[in-house]
């Protein structure tokens, strides 16, 4: 056998773990926002036979009850029909995922929409194929490794972290880390033993592996010693771990002593890793388009299931707000077609959503089946005018009829509305429907002083939109007032101490923002009364 | 199993070499997962090009794609029309017609669910 051999990293996550080395291997990201009919044609086709291959192996070892079932799944695959279907959507400039995905759908609606039973349970089986040349297509198959080794790499991506099954042991080293600090929050919060910044070593064959994340200790090939030694000590090490996290007071008051409401913004997973979860009223913002980094997530309904669901186990009884996707302007969209969405005026947010309802029902489902983990909320994104908000609660309706009819469980959310375009602030009388209004100052400030946010030439005038924004906030919150509708402001200013005073004096009682400006705006508060004055005590 | 008539040639085979069958789907649920692939996986060893009709829709699909098969979503009692045309299509046409008049050879699969 080969030498034992030690090596020094810098602990993150502490525990013990002895396994098989996983050995990384460096994947290229399959989908990018720009690229062409044909390279997105090929990747679809490489994923049905990837799957095509796969579901060969699975049969090949399964009885032949089930083997007959894998037999259609390939059946379906090889008839060039299948991707005849996404074809067309590919060359009017969807991506492969997309265009796979909204195919499928229409298809899958076929049998969903049958007054028969048994037409309507065929629906399952094409979802079924769906959802595996999907994962083909993202690579999460084949990305994921073995349960219970220990994965080696250059560093390790949170969703890769996340879709990993921790349960049978197992842990992580990384060469590099300095990227790794989500992950090592992660792993944590886990319990995932994890090492980092160990350099690269050479690594060959099956070898074994014993860590201790909390030396930062690495050991290949350890001698029986060596492994004895090691599991002796594990449990005294953890205890340390989350030592320095003070909890946070529950009630946030003025000076004055009213009563305000801190929830948080959060663009990934891992930005609740830390989180207090006591000392915040709920999230009171997820931005869903960070959360997913492809096209094939926004295009997975069961993926995007999983990630509501997890987000609205982790806040129990306390309020989650999730908005739509907010594609365009900075932020890309999973398609070639780049058309107009990167203008600020153009299509982009509800507008966008709207104009590829698809994209929403896909959204809208996997919304619609989350809502029974948690207290859900849906807010929709660049609202301007009622009708764009009647037209999508009519689309969750569809959908959840369409549940329905397939028993899945599910519940309709209230739904509310971002308020970040200028006519919608002072029309709000007209949004009476809504069933919360959430200002997003960062957009408001944008199109009240005509100049761009991501513009530096006219940053100066962007920084100035505050006083503006407070007339339109006064103005506004009277309205939601005489509406009874509740209102919270969700952008950038909620997080500014600078600007809470402000904030105050327009009537707002509810402000959410980023994890790590708590500290500073509760203390901000606690200085100030009600009315945005400064408090004359301490 | 009412309905069913005998694979006739139609008026001109001799030129065409076109073959034309009418049946009733007595299969209990239909032709669905495990009928659709012994129906096509049967279509497609014939050079011939093999169409078919569900319950006089006038839309002819291609009776060598499952997939097509599979979205018609035939069942119980839906009256299927096969018509096949070129080499071997009053051979395809009898084998296809037997295949469905015969429950797809659910019989012979021992063991094996649908």
């Amino acid at each position: 056998m080969a030498e034992m051999f030690r090596l020094q990293g810098q602990g993150t996550s502490p525990g013990t773990a002895f396994g098989q080395i996983h050995l990384a291997v460096e994947t290229e990201a399959m989908f990018s926002s720009q690229t062409n009919p044909s390279a997105e044609r090929a990747i679809l086709l490489d994923a049905v036979q990837v799957s095509i291959a796969a579901l060969r192996a699975l049969a090949a070892r399964s009885p032949a009850e089930s083997a007959a079932f894998l037999e259609f799944q390939i059946e379906m695959l090889l008839d060039p029909e299948i991707t005849e279907m996404a074809a067309g959507r590919i060359g009017s400039g969807d991506g492969a995922a997309l265009a796979w995905v909204t195919a499928l759908d229409d298809y899958i609606a076929g049998f969903e929409q049958s007054d028969n039973d048994d037409v309507r349970a065929r629906a399952a089986d094409v979802i079924d194929i769906k959802n595996r040349v999907l994962a083909a297509m993202t690579g999460k198959s084949v990305a994921d490794f073995p349960a219970g080794t220990v994965f080696v790499g250059k560093d390790i991506s949170p969703s890769l972290f996340l879709a990993h099954d921790w349960s049978a042991g197992g842990g992580v080293v990384l060469f590099k880390g300095s990227a790794a600090s989500h992950v090592s929050m992660l792993a944590r919060a886990k319990s995932v033993p994890m090492v980092i910044g160990t350099g690269t070593f050479n690594i060959a064959g099956k070898t074994q592996l014993l860590l201790d994340g909390g030396s930062g200790c690495v050991v290949l090939h350890p001698s029986d010693e060596e492994l004895r030694q090691a599991l002796l000590t594990p449990l005294s090490m953890r205890q340390s771990a989350d030592e320095g996290e003070r909890p946070c007071p529950t009630a946030v008051r003025t000076a004055d002593g009213a009563k305000i409401s801190l929830s948080i913004n959060v663009n990934d997973l891992s930005d609740l890793i830390g989180v207090d979860h006591a000392g915040i009223a709920g999230i009171g913002l997820l931005r869903t388009e960070f959360l997913m980094s492809s096209a094939a997530d926004i295009a997975n309904e069961d993926r995007q299931y999983g990630i509501y669901r997890q987000v609205l186990e982790w806040a129990g009884q306390k309020p989650v707000t999730i908005r739509l996707l907010d594609l365009g302007g900075d932020k890309p969209v999973p398609s070639a077609d780049k058309g107009d969405w990167t203008s600020f005026l153009g299509l982009r947010g509800i507008r966008l959503l709207l104009a590829r309802p698809e994209i929403l029902r896909i959204q809208a489902r996997a919304l619609l089946r989350s809502a029974i983990h948690g207290k859900l909320k849906v807010m929709l994104p660049m609202v301007t005018l009622p009708s764009e908000l009647e037209r999508t609660v009519t689309i969750f309706r569809e959908e959840s009829t369409l549940l329905e009819r397939c028993r899945v469980n599910h519940r309709i959310p209230p739904i509310g509305i971002m308020v970040e375009v200028p006519a919608t602030a002072l029309m709000l009388d007209t949004f009476g429907a809504a069933d919360f209004f959430s200002f997003g100052t960062n957009d408001l400030a944008q199109y009240l002083t005509a100049a761009a946010r991501d513009n530096a030439a006219v940053a100066d005038i962007y920084t100035h939109a505050a006083p503006a924004i407070f007339r339109l906030l006064a103005h506004s919150l009277q309205i939601a007032a005489n509406l009874e509708t509740p209102v919270s402001v969700c952008g950038d200013m909620a997080g500014d101490p600078e600007c809470i005073p402000g904030l105050l004096g327009c009537g707002l009682r509810h402000f959410s923002l980023a994890p790590v400006q708590l500290v500073a705006v509760r203390s901000q508060i606690a200085q100030f009364n009600a009315d945005g004055t400064m408090a004359v005590d301490k | 199993m009412s309905n069913k008539q005998d694979a006739r040639p139609q008026e001109k085979d001799h030129v065409t070499k076109q073959w034309q069958t009418e049946i009733e789907v007595i299969h209990g649920i239909g032709l669905h997962a495990r009928p659709s692939v012994i129906f096509t996986r049967l279509a497609k060893t014939f050079p011939c090009t093999i169409e078919i009709e569900v319950n006089g829709s006038s839309v002819w699909l291609n009776g060598k794609s499952i997939v097509k098969v599979m979205g018609a979503k035939i069942r119980k009692g839906s009256v299927l029309k096969i018509r096949a045309d070129g080499i071997r299509a009053a051979e395809a046409i009898a084998a296809l017609k037997e295949l469905v008049e015969h429950n797809f050879d659910e019989g012979k699969l021992h063991g094996r669910n649908v």
